[in-house]
């Protein structure tokens, strides 16, 4: 088993991968996805995780929100197996918002009420006002809103679920640099505000950079390297993540 | 009208090569299927005639339900053959038409509104297993393609704590509003633009309009019931196969 990574001393541990792996059959041969990953994830603390194209760092969240099953190996959530969680108990405390958000077509209101139908009206406007959607939109159709404006639905629709855990794919991947900027400091705010645990895949180091927090680096479904974001990005200590930083690992 | 003979049939072919010239003057490439099918016609019908002869002759109870068991593991096999990812769905369609058949046959036969005799049984149930074949095939068609291109939408509410059939149900509802279809839109223009088979039957063979209009009124809710329960079924047991025990989306 690979080494344990862990957070900063002192941190309540929230969520723990142990000799995590994930294998599937691709046509006669078997691919590894994702390959003994150990780590433990503090509660209240953001995460960045990067790495190179297929290094397995959206498989990770998949397992993580438990929409796939892992070959091998344990995730512990509040110190208990996330086995023993019924799924979708455990996808409303483990909450993961894709790389292209999907909404309902329907209204803003509607697909906060999809997550949750008993929310108050109050609810969902404090909803709104924490993702700085105005409340002249969350009565509108989701199919008039720009792609900005669709991702912050979609993380107000995920926060509504009331979430410990927060997973993030690539959540601005398709956004200009403004709304970018935005979401960075959303995130950056509701971890500040709601000690909620963010684990955040991206492909952009300086991305981590601007985010703070530990990084986690994969490569080849592999954790590699991890620690303090400036430490891992800028100044790696494996040579896989000098390769990285080199842009030589793409 | 007084019963065909077979000169009357030969006459009839008459229409048949109306029907090829047409066809071949305007280039449509299906004159050999039109003679082919002509002939088969023919066979089939011919075939199924004596077949019937022999059955309503011997008026067994046992080789009634062989005629209804055969014919629906053909229907079965035509209808799984009928839908573009066929694999394994011959267990389904079988497992939809016998309950959507059964139950339907059954019901009539317990509430006395047909007597057990081959002469009434076996014509409905070709009738009943016709449309149900129908149903399947296109229940099982649409849900398996809807349900392959809304990855995006089903694994967004899964991961938002929903079951399964709470992230599927929209697409098990219109794949079984599919299956319907047909059957629905038969009984909204019934008698109106067309004047159904069983009645139009019943009229050349000499009964009186309002004694075919009644039989084909008890045709259309044995059509009604056996497609709505073939639907339903085969759309509960192909959803099924989409999803893991854990709610995750094969």
């Amino acid at each position: 088993m690979a080494k344990r990574n862990s957070s900063q001393q002192g941190d309540v541990p929230i969520l723990e991968t142990v000799g995590l792996s994930r294998f599937v059959r691709d046509g006669g041969n078997i691919k590894i996805i994702l390959d003994d990953f150990s780590f433990l994830f503090g509660k209240g603390h953001i995460y960045t995780i990067i790495g190179p194209s297929g290094a397995g760092k959206s498989s990770l969240l998949r397992l993580l929100n438990r929409l796939d099953e892992p070959t091998g190996g344990d995730i512990l959530f509040g110190g208990k197996n996330t086995r023993e969680y019924g799924p979708c108990q455990l996808r409303r405390l483990i909450g993961c918002l894709f790389q292209t958000p999907y909404l309902f077509p329907e209204t803003v209101r509607d697909n906060l009420l999809y997550a949750d139908n008993k929310l108050p009206s109050k609810a969902i406007d404090r909803l709104a006002e924490q993702v700085q959607i105005p409340s002249s939109m969350i009565d509108r159709d989701v199919e008039t809103l720009s792609i900005g404006e669709k991702q912050r639905v979609a993380l107000a629709r995920l926060l509504a679920t009331n979430p410990e855990v927060v997973l993030l794919d690539e959540p601005t991947s398709a956004l200009d640099p403004s709304y970018t900027e935005l979401i960075e400091n959303l995130v950056k705010a509701i971890v500040r505000q709601m000690s909620l645990t963010v684990i955040m895949v991206t492909h952009n180091p300086e991305q981590a950079l601007r985010i703070g927090g530990e990084t986690i680096l994969m490569v080849a479904g592999r954790l590699v390297e991890s620690g303090p974001c400036e430490k891992v990005i800028t100044d790696p200590q494996s040579e896989a993540g000098r390769l990285y930083k080199a842009k030589r690992l793409k | 009208m007084t019963s065909p003979t077979i000169t009357q049939v030969l006459l009839s072919l008459v229409l048949v090569a109306i029907s090829i010239a047409v066809a071949r003057w305007w280039r449509i490439p299906v004159a050999k299927d039109m003679a082919l099918g002509s002939v088969r016609t023919f066979v089939q019908l011919i075939a199924v005639g004596y077949a019937l002869e022999l059955i309503f002759d011997l008026e067994s109870l046992w080789l009634i339900t062989l005629a209804i068991l055969i014919m629906i593991t053909v229907g079965a096999h035509a209808a799984s053959s009928r839908i573009k990812q066929s694999k394994g769905a011959f267990p389904v369609t079988f497992t939809a038409m016998i309950v959507g058949s059964l139950f339907t046959l059954v019901a009539m036969l317990l509430l006395d509104i047909i007597p057990l005799e081959a002469r009434y049984v076996i014509p409905l149930a070709g009738m009943i297993i016709s449309n149900s074949m129908n149903a399947s095939a296109l229940a099982i068609d649409r849900l398996v393609s809807d349900i392959q291109s809304n990855r995006p939408a089903i694994e967004t509410a899964l991961s938002l704590g929903k079951s399964w059939r709470v992230a599927s149900g929209k697409f098990q509802r219109d794949a079984a509003t599919t299956g319907m279809i047909s059957i629905l839109n038969f009984m909204k223009t019934v008698g109106i633009v067309a004047l159904p088979g069983a009645m139009t039957g019943m009229i050349l063979a000499g009964a009186e309009p309002l004694e075919a209009v009644l039989l084909q009124v008890i045709v259309a809710y044995m059509l009604l019931s056996s497609v709505t329960i073939t639907s339903v079924v085969a759309v509960e047991l192909t959803v099924r196969r989409f999803f893991t025990p854990f709610h995750q989306l094969r």
